[in-house]
């Protein structure tokens, strides 16, 4: 296998006028990856996906595509690509705008045939392919998007936000359809506001933010994933937790979970009582958990309630941008 | 290319510009139909072989005629070539229609030039039906020039401000917004026109040789900024032969003030106009090259 890597970007640059545009972005993303680009909005991102699909040049630094230099015929044959900002021309029908795409490919009509009706099932536009596009809601016009940046069979597909329209069920589709196409060994640069996408579909990440890279690497270490368990405890006594803690050898501590995760709900805790208490212990796996329960119990405790919370990305998204300066979409 | 050249005939289609063009050009067609039976019925009917003025008249309505359909034809070809393409660019990158197209294997050059002969090709189709039918509805009730080399020079001149202005157009649409560049293409063609007004009108207004002279350098440079207009004199003095008349005739009189110039259009601005078609396209390929999208 060629250790070519799908996108390679060396201290790319997009100055403007103004001081927006994106700085020195250095990232290498392999073949068969599926890379999350975060940041607040007015960070870059765009920018940075727009030189890498040949839309603007940069103006300072190098990059590839599959080797190939940017804006190139050959590394533009092995992309698709799904702008935030666009509109198809809406006095063609669904299938010929598939279909202008597709010539523009070079894929022989014979392969459009049969692929542009499966692609545009796939999709979730089926028969509505011959409607013209002027009659296609926002959320259409995504799914059209997505037809158009498939049609080619790319090896690497550039998503900008690629279900910022859609309803939840539509996003939800379109999270089945880029498994389906990380399964099959395609590329997905994936730029989304939401977090989610990137957090259940992307292998790494980078965090970008006022045009310059903040954080890069693979999403399980950038989230540092460890449980925190809360066990919800009656008959507590500050003796029985430095029992606990110097028995275990974890660090087991009094906090109550964050609200409006794993179904914790503050509003429905019952009155105060002193010996009822929230307990939290970071634990590597469920049977830690199933130990410390046991030992509560035989301490003569009651346990009511165990809820166990993952650091999410979203929470990680905040931390990594909280206290910054940030120039955002305006002036 | 094809792909582009296609998908611009088929836009100018279903958008029905061309058809909206060719309903007018119908209407305009039956209007210029009854003012030309009413022109033709002036003939004076004494046009014999030992009666030069006769002959003369009959070419003047014949003349006069064809004048007035191609004043109007010169102003539909102008503004459809303008008002097809002035915000391919602009107004497709405002939309968000380039985002999603350049990124595909396409040379940016060949969308240009796909786009430009698809707007070329129909502009050119539309002005040979409309030449024709201007001619076909003349000849109906007057006298017009029959020579085929004549026409076809006409006919080229007549349609050449299509690429002109739709190079001048595209070349805006590369540097302005959609609606800056229609406002600028219209106002563009508008300032040529008065040039064009302003050289026919200075011969009858009898002025004093420093007073022409002023307005020469005045039209002369209106007419190098924007020579749709010179090229539009030009045809209708290949179409008369005016150069052969001029001397023969009073040039500042009667029917003959629609075509009426100061000075014929001359050869080397016909070069000029073709050189400033190629140099105004070439700028707004190398300015859609370098463009951020």
């Amino acid at each position: 296998m060629s250790s070519i890597p799908a996108i390679d970007a060396n201290a790319l640059t997009k100055a403007y006028p103004n001081g927006r545009g994106c700085q020195d972005v250095t990232l290498t993303v392999g073949k068969g990856e599926a890379f999350g680009f975060l940041g607040p909005n007015g960070a870059g991102k765009s920018t940075f996906v727009k030189m890498l699909v040949g839309l603007i040049s940069p103006t300072d630094g190098q990059a590839s595509i599959l080797g190939h230099p940017l804006g190139s015929i050959e590394a533009k044959m092995k992309i698709g690509y799904l702008p935030e900002l666009y509109r198809y021309q809406d006095w063609l029908t669904g299938e010929e705008v598939v279909r202008l795409h597709a010539k523009l490919c070079r894929i022989p009509k014979s392969v459009m045939d049969q692929r542009i009706p499966q692609l545009l099932q796939e999709v979730g536009i089926g028969l509505r392919g011959g409607d013209r596009v002027k009659h296609y809601s926002k959320g259409m016009q995504q799914r059209l998007g997505l037809a158009c940046a498939l049609v080619n069979d790319p090896e690497i597909l550039f998503l900008d936000e690629p279900s910022s329209a859609l309803d939840p069920i539509g996003r939800m589709e379109v999270r089945k359809i880029l498994q389906r196409l990380k399964e099959r060994g395609i590329t997905i640069f994936l730029n989304s506001h939401l977090l989610e996408d990137v957090e259940v579909l992307c292998d790494r990440m980078a965090l970008l933010s006022n045009g310059a890279v903040l954080r890069h690497g693979k999403v399980a270490e950038m989230l540092n994933k460890r449980t925190n368990w809360h066990f919800k405890v009656g008959g507590y006594t500050p003796f029985l937790l430095s029992w606990l803690n110097e028995h275990t050898g974890l660090t087991i501590r009094q906090s109550v979970p964050a609200a409006g995760k794993s179904g914790y709900d503050p509003a429905q805790e019952g009155e105060s009582d002193s010996s009822i208490v929230w307990l939290a212990a970071e634990l590597d796996h469920e049977e830690q958990a199933g130990w410390l329960n046991g030992l509560m119990v035989q301490q003569g405790m009651t346990l009511y309630q165990v809820i166990r919370q993952t650091e999410r990305l979203e929470d990680w998204f905040m931390d990594a941008v909280a206290g910054l300066s940030h120039r955002g979409e305006k002036e | 290319m094809r792909t582009i050249l296609a998908m611009t005939w088929k836009e100018m289609l279903r958008k029905k510009v061309m058809l909206l063009t060719l309903l007018l050009t119908v209407v305009f067609l039956i209007a210029f139909w009854f003012v030309a039976d009413t022109v033709g019925r002036n003939d004076p009917n004494t046009g014999t072989l030992g009666n030069g003025n006769g002959l003369f008249m009959q070419y003047m309505n014949g003349a006069f005629i064809l004048s007035l359909g191609f004043f109007f034809g010169a102003f539909v070809i102008a503004f459809l070539a303008i008002f097809s393409s002035f915000s391919v660019i602009a107004g497709e990158a405002e939309q968000g229609v380039m985002q999603a197209l350049l990124p595909r294997p396409l040379p940016r050059w060949k969308w240009y030039l796909g786009r430009w002969l698809g707007f070329v090709t129909l502009g050119t189709i539309y002005a040979l039906i409309l030449f024709t039918a201007i001619l076909l509805i003349t000849s109906a009730h007057a006298n017009v020039p029959r020579d085929a080399a004549v026409l076809v020079k006409s006919f080229l001149l007549f349609a050449s401000v299509v690429p002109l202005l739709i190079s001048v157009s595209m070349l805006g649409s590369g540097l302005f917004s959609a609606l800056g560049n229609g406002v600028f293409m219209t106002m563009l063609y508008g300032a040529g026109f008065l040039g064009g007004m302003v050289d026919k009108l200075s011969g009858s207004l009898r002025l004093e040789d420093d007073g022409l002279k002023v307005l020469n350098n005045l039209t002369g440079m209106i007419s190098m900024i924007m020579p749709a207009d010179t090229l539009q004199r030009r045809m209708t003095v290949e179409l008369f032969s005016l150069k052969d008349l001029n001397g023969m005739v009073s040039m500042n009189s009667g029917a003959l003030t629609l075509m009426n110039f100061n000075s014929f259009p001359s050869n080397t601005f016909v070069v000029y106009a073709v050189i400033y078609t190629v140099v105004i396209f070439g700028l707004g390929l190398l300015r859609f090259q370098r463009k951020d999208l």
